[in-house]
């Protein structure tokens, strides 16, 4: 990125250790349902964060760098992918959304991300076993990832209304 | 800008979407008693869970190690796992087609349906 100043790339590495420690606290967490690729995905705060406060270019930066070490450090080979998929997927569905949201509408962004991690995980687990038969999960995917997806969502709000304030002060 | 409502609806409409789907994938499951076990999206065994009169329990290998699969009268799980996640053993046993088990790691899916997917079906359960 041209003309990052120090003061930019020093909040964008601070965010992406938070990132990585929410990520890493959270895969501690046992599933609350047996099923692959439920999780509440409290990361997904910063994603949000970033992308309505920074821009596209750094929230897909501390996206990638997150999944990226978060993989390494509490997930196993396969989880990348699926991460990876799902994040990008997520990511390009919020971007549009930023022109169209207002400052109380960030959390509907987070919940259409959270449907898009939802379809790349699914496409990922049909590539990977082969069959099509594990879209049967999709549903169930779906209805808990917009459930941890408005979570996160008004979790962001409510840090980007906390954040603004501090900066008008 | 859209209105907050706007968004709302959406949002709604997609879940109940994915509720009706679930139910329909509930009701549509129901009554399947063949277990197919597939591996890299090849089914490589079936087994009639409804003509079973004793517990099966057989192994499945893969890239992240064996999978040890318990098959008894009427329903099937992986009893035991050795890869780190324990995500097959924790979806229990399955008695019905409305969700199979699956093994990420393994790339393992077991699913109950209403015909025997493999080329040589073990339809009276015999293990070798």
């Amino acid at each position: 990125m041209k003309g990052m100043t120090t003061r930019q790339l020093s909040l964008m590495a601070l965010l992406t250790a938070i990132a990585l420690a929410i990520h890493v606290a959270e895969a501690q967490i046992p599933a609350p349902v047996p099923i692959p690729g439920v999780k509440l995905g409290l990361a997904n705060i910063i994603t949000v964060y970033a992308v309505f406060t920074l821009g596209a270019g750094p929230a897909c930066m501390i996206l990638a760098a997150r999944i990226l070490l978060g993989s390494l450090f509490a997930g196993q080979a396969i989880s990348l992918l699926y991460s990876l998929a799902g994040g990008l997927l997520c990511l390009l569905a919020m971007l549009p959304l930023r022109k169209v949201l207002t400052r109380k509408q960030i959390w509907v962004s987070s919940v259409i991300g959270a449907i898009f991690h939802n379809v790349g995980q699914i496409l990922v687990a049909i590539v990977v076993t082969g069959t099509p038969a594990i879209a049967s999960y999709f549903p169930v995917l779906l209805l808990s990832g917009i459930a941890a997806g408005l979570f996160t969502g008004f979790a962001a709000q409510a840090l980007i209304a906390r954040m603004d304030k501090r900066k008008k002060q | 800008m859209k209105k907050t409502s706007f968004w709302v609806i959406l949002i709604a409409a997609v879940a109940l979407l994915a509720g009706v789907a679930a139910v329909w994938l509930q009701i549509r499951g129901a009554g399947a008693t063949i277990a197919n076990i597939y591996q890299d999206g090849v089914c490589i065994r079936s087994i009639d869970l409804s003509s079973l009169t004793e517990t099966v329990t057989f192994t499945v290998e893969g890239p992240a190690g064996t999978n040890t699969i318990e098959a008894e009268h009427g329903r099937i799980r992986v009893s035991h796992a050795e890869c780190p996640d324990q995500v097959c053993v924790e979806m229990g046993w399955r008695s019905d087609g409305a969700s199979p088990i699956v093994c990420l790691p393994n790339k393992l899916v077991i699913r109950l349906e209403n015909t025997a997917a493999s080329a040589t079906p073990e339809i009276d359960g015999v293990t070798g």
